[in-house]
């Protein structure tokens, strides 16, 4: 069995659609959350390029991508950063590859992917099967309960950045309380 | 050597064609499977694809079938290039016939291993 066999070995576990609602806060810690990213980083947008674990304010012209994941646990994953920082992402990934001229979209798709990739190796951690959405780019997508999000605040060459995973609004509740179908014995 | 680039982030698709560019592949580029598959219809027929997996339009995994199943795309070399890191999905991806699975993230290196592996490296990056 190779290394990766282990790390992402099929457990077994399954769940039925009436145990309690997971919370991210069981299936990962804000540590995993930055090892994951910074793995991202260090890949994509430079061997030496590091997170630093700081909060900072974002600026009002914050720009966010996100990836969807629908599984046990549902939920997207939110990267969120100043609209500056957002191009300095997009020529770090992009490199020698970078036109002279930045587009909106080249922007926008470059912290799109950056959601993508963060977003996928999230899914991997947590219990499957799950389905991973398409990266959407725009204003943060409404934030669910705080018991079901975990943030990471970060700063990149000393710009504020945030990761964030969150449940889906209401994804918390309990599975009893709407069961119309449920025929009553 | 030609490769297709099949990937709807254009950010990701001049990063791999720029590798594969440096290693001295003649690359196209398509946004999803579907114009993957145009372009193998006009002829152009590459000696390695490089597809994502989740793509509007046609993903990866239907494109990889979709060649499979043509016998005169046979000779192609699939690798598929994803953030889908599950095992489960890799099992998949490989029984649908892609040759190979790199997951996002990966560096230039990475790639050029899986080449290696795959006998695709070009005379000129093997020097």
């Amino acid at each position: 069995m190779t290394e990766f066999d282990t790390r992402f070995e099929d457990t077994g576990e399954r769940r039925r659609t009436s145990d309690a609602p997971l919370s991210i806060h069981d299936l990962l810690d804000g540590e995993t959350v930055q090892s994951i990213a910074q793995e991202a980083w260090s890949a994509l947008v430079g061997d030496d390029e590091f997170l630093v674990p700081l909060p900072g304010g974002l600026p009002d012209d914050a720009l966010s991508s996100w990836v969807e994941i629908v599984g046990p646990w549902t939920g997207t994953v939110v990267l969120t950063c100043g609209r500056s920082t957002a191009e300095a992402l997009s020529r770090a990934l992009l490199k020698e590859h970078a036109p002279p001229v930045l587009e909106v979209e080249d922007i926008e798709d470059a912290l799109g992917e950056l959601a993508n990739v963060v977003g996928g190796n999230v899914k991997a951690v947590l219990p499957g099967p799950s389905v991973l959405g398409l990266p959407e780019v725009g204003s943060a997508p409404t934030a669910g309960s705080p018991a079901d999000t975990c943030r990471v605040d970060l700063l990149w060459r000393g710009e504020s950045l945030t990761i964030s995973v969150q449940g889906a609004a209401g994804a918390l509740t309990d599975p009893h309380e709407n069961n119309q179908n449920e025929v009553p014995l | 050597m030609r490769a297709l680039v099949i990937d709807d982030s254009r950010a990701m698709r001049r990063i791999v064609t720029g590798i594969l560019e440096g290693l001295g592949y003649e690359v196209q580029q398509a946004g999803d499977g579907r114009e993957g598959l145009d372009v193998l219809d006009t002829g152009w027929i590459p000696d390695l694809v490089c597809v994502d997996w989740n793509m509007p339009v046609m993903d990866g995994l239907q494109f990889v079938s979709a060649v499979r199943s043509n016998p005169a795309w046979r000779s192609v070399t699939i690798m598929m290039v994803t953030s889908e890191s599950e095992h489960t999905q890799i099992v998949r991806a490989l029984a649908a016939g892609a040759h190979e699975y790199v997951i996002k993230p990966f560096t230039a290196d990475a790639i050029r291993d899986k080449l290696a592996l795959l006998g695709l490296l070009p005379e000129e990056a093997v020097l």
